[in-house]
């Protein structure tokens, strides 16, 4: 069979976001999913957040796929969806389409569409290796009922198979089909490490916050990858950066001194960036000197909030000490601390200004401030339905409120949009000539990277400080808020935007 | 019958109402089904996407300027065809053009009768600036209708206009539709997925006639895929008026070319309507287009 698997933009061409500016990471799902199936099939992989729109037909018209297979997150469920018309319309009702996903999976009513046949619900190494068994010996495309994950339409029935087990150790999956991507090399970055690489340590999460799913998705289980298994793939890698895209890297210390022997032992010279929480950073100080050793450059953690009311309320788990503590560590190791701290919608004047006072003091390296919402799955999700503005999927970007505002909508916006001004202190003060001085070749080796990404910051930050950007996107889409009498309309308002 | 399979039967079909397809133009109605500029993206985003009566407005205004153009085209190719017979032929579609298949409205005004559901401001529709797609398409349709053969022209505005609408016009609607418009809000595209059907099935008879060697073909098909391609470039130019309208910023970032765009935009807007008037007024004139056109193999090379 020929199988076309696609990476959507997050949004149309040539729009500005955290996604095309910041923080651009090879399409993982896709790589694992086409190492199941790449030894029997001719597998191509377009990843649209680099390609112009002319690309996808084209390959569809050429390529003539059997299957497309389309990943997302929320923000890009329609391009996805957009991605998989595009393919029923130029190759018609023979191609079988596939979706899956975070979003899919999490909210699957959503994507029930005639030109979707088909979507993975949760993990999908072993669904799609036996989907495309069974499309391979010329089984009925209406009758997958055998195969575990899927939901698909049988006529006018919808049918779910429920979800896979997600047992299986990650040992025992192929080794992702980075190859797959050689014509995108070079073009993966984050920040100024451009250049890079992805691997997955693990999945899951142990943590239980309101705001994420990632635990839902993954059932509360997480699972490794042999250290060694990790070690290997890094000896893979070209690139001198890798992104390990765990949602949560910093876990089981034995695991990670076991992956610190194993880069010794090999002498492997990569920079690597992680996600983790501060707690770990604190409890294992000389842990984290070491992987600063090994190659450790940045850390992304959620910060979240200066407010110990509010972690309490966010299920974090954590304490601000920790997060004061962490900043303070990694800027001694000289890692970069990228933190995402979170606005909420009940902010008031005062609420912003100590927030960004609190980053400030705190010298994270890279602050992010995103908009707390909740997000298609997660326990807030469901706590939070009845007071969304909108379901529209594109505003799930951490970037608008979709909740109701205690200030003025544009009050609010223009106080969050000066977050990047308000915090530049944090940066200066983090990425101070000692740090860098610690880490020449480090610094050598983002050198390339640096005015292409200041240029990307440039155009970034113009969009991100404007805030009529955020209302220009919410004209027609949501109400200005609040109303005149917020009692009485609220409910009204709501009803009528989202149609609950 | 899936919702999809209905707009890929919009290219027209053999059927008994419309006779058997000769094979070669069998294969140019599958070309043309399947052409990026009949599938861009933005079609595909419109069908699937939460676009607003803003954004449709954006989308209108420079889909506007194209609407009036096409009886120009028409015109200039009727004065091209080598017999009378086949100057009949036009002179039928050029007829309905001019509206009499919607109750005497012609198209412009079914146009800005969309246009102002969607909060059109009077005189707006003159002084937008036009992306330079729009222009660049205009123009391109014109040098063919005027410069290239007869059949090359046939190809443009038959297989490339009106085997194509049908089926792009069907994919915009439904985001109308979910965007709160009316039937008598959107008649104009709805309009054009009936109408152009009958023009399509009766341009298909005479391209049979007219295609009886493999020169008279590809010249067909040339004209289709010049067509097609610039049609590409048009949707890829609306796209970018309808980000830039929510994120001004973008314009700039495009151009640069620093967003993982391989193909940064060129040029300013060459001018608005008014503009666009004066110079198909002055091309009529024998003068020459005013806005530098992609060359024949960028305009084929998108579907290859």
């Amino acid at each position: 069979m020929r199988i076309l698997l696609v990476q959507p933009a997050p949004f149309e061409c040539g729009r500005i976001g955290l996604e095309n500016a910041l923080w651009m990471s090879e399409p993982g799902a896709l790589t694992a999913i086409a190492a199941c199936v790449e030894g029997d099939h001719e597998v191509r992989i377009i990843d649209m957040r680099l390609e112009e729109a002319d690309t996808l037909p084209r390959v569809l018209s050429s390529f003539k796929p059997d299957l497309v297979g389309v990943t997302c997150m929320t923000t890009d469920a329609y391009q996805a969806q957009a991605v998989l018309h595009c393919a029923k319309s130029i190759l018609g009702e023979e191609v079988f389409t596939l979706l899956g996903g975070h979003h899919p999976t999490l909210v699957p009513e959503e994507h029930d569409f005639e030109y979707i046949d088909a979507i993975c619900i949760g993990e999908g190494e072993d669904t799609f290796k036996e989907l495309i068994d069974h499309l391979e010996s010329g089984n009925s495309r209406q009758s997958l009922e055998e195969i575990d994950g899927l939901a698909f339409r049988r006529g006018a029935e919808r049918v779910h198979t429920g979800k896979r087990s997600q047992a299986r150790e990650l040992d025992t999956f192929p080794t992702p089909a980075r190859h797959l991507l050689d014509e995108y090399k070079g073009q993966y970055f984050f920040a100024s490490a451009m250049n890079m690489a992805a691997i997955q340590t693990s999945r899951g999460c142990a943590f239980d916050c309101n705001f994420c799913a990632i635990w839902e998705f993954y059932e509360r289980k997480v699972r490794f990858l042999s250290s060694k298994a990790i070690a290997d793939q890094m000896e893979m890698c070209d690139e001198p950066f890798i992104f390990f895209l765990d949602d949560n890297f910093l876990t089981r210390p034995q695991r990670l001194v076991e992956l610190c022997d194993e880069i010794e032992t090999r002498g492997i010279k990569k920079f690597w960036m992680i996600q983790g929480r501060t707690d770990f950073v604190v409890e294992n100080a000389d842990l984290m000197r070491r992987m600063r050793d090994c190659g450790l450059m940045m850390v992304l953690s959620g910060f979240e909030t200066n407010d110990a009311g509010t972690l309490e309320a966010l299920r974090k788990d954590n304490t601000r000490e920790n997060y004061i503590k962490a900043a303070e560590l990694l800027n001694e190791l000289s890692i970069i601390t990228t933190g995402i701290f979170m606005a909420h919608p009940d902010f008031e004047a005062q609420d912003f200004d100590d927030l960004y006072a609190a980053i400030n003091e705190m010298k994270i390296t890279i602050p992010l401030v995103v908009i707390n919402m909740p997000l298609p799955g997660t326990q807030s999700w469901r706590e939070n339905q009845h007071k969304l503005l909108t379901k529209d999927a594109r505003f799930f970007d951490l970037l608008h409120a979709v909740t109701p505002t205690k200030l003025p909508r544009r009050e609010f916006y223009e106080r969050y949009a000066a977050w990047n001004e308000a915090t530049e202190a944090s940066i200066d003060s983090s990425l101070s000539w000692r740090f860098m001085a610690r880490r020449p070749r480090l610094m050598m080796a983002m050198r390339s990277g640096l005015k292409l990404f200041s240029q990307r910051r440039e155009v970034l930050r113009m969009a991100l400080n404007d805030p009529e950007n955020y209302l220009r996107d919410e004209e027609g889409i949501i109400p200005e808020f609040p109303p005149s009498d917020p009692q009485e309309t609220r409910q009204e308002l709501v009803t009528e935007v989202v149609g609950v | 019958m899936s919702a999809i399979l209905a707009e890929k039967d919009l290219i027209p079909q053999s059927t008994p109402d419309a006779p058997l397809l000769p094979t070669w133009l069998s294969e140019l109605r599958d070309e043309v089904s399947a052409h990026p500029g009949v599938n861009h993206l933005l079609l595909s985003r419109l069908r699937t996407g939460r676009y607003t009566k803003g954004d449709y407005k954006v989308f209108g205004l420079q889909h506007y300027p194209m609407v009036g153009t096409f009886t120009r085209y028409m015109e200039l190719l009727l004065l091209r065809a080598p017999s009378s017979e086949q100057k009949l032929w036009l002179a039928k579609v050029l007829v309905d053009e001019y509206g009499e298949g919607s109750d005497g409205d012609d198209h412009a005004k079914l146009y800005l009768r969309y246009l102002n559901s969607m909060g059109l401001v009077s005189g707006e529709e003159e002084t937008t600036p036009l992306c330079s797609a729009v222009w660049e398409f205009i123009g391109i349709h014109l040098r063919i209708c005027s410069e290239e053969p007869f059949l090359v022209g046939l190809g443009a505005l038959g297989p490339g206009h009106e085997w194509a609408i049908p089926k792009m016009f069907n994919q915009i609607i439904p985001g109308l539709e979910r965007a709160g418009m009316g039937y008598e809000e959107r008649m104009y595209f709805d309009l054009h997925t009936e109408q152009d059907i009958e023009h399509a099935n009766w341009m298909s008879q005479a391209l049979a006639q007219l295609g009886q060697d493999e020169e008279a073909r590809a010249l067909v098909r040339r004209g289709a895929l010049l067509s097609l391609g610039a049609r590409f470039r048009f949707w890829t130019g609306v796209e970018r008026c309808v980000v830039a309208r929510r994120q001004p910023h973008s314009v700039d970032a495009v151009r640069r070319g620093i967003l993982g765009s391989r193909r940064p935009d060129r040029e300013e807007s060459p001018g608005n309507r008014r503009d666009l008037r004066t110079a198909i007024q002055d091309h009529w004139a024998g003068k020459s287009w005013p806005v530098p056109l992609p060359s024949d193999s960028t305009l084929i090379e998108v579907s290859q």
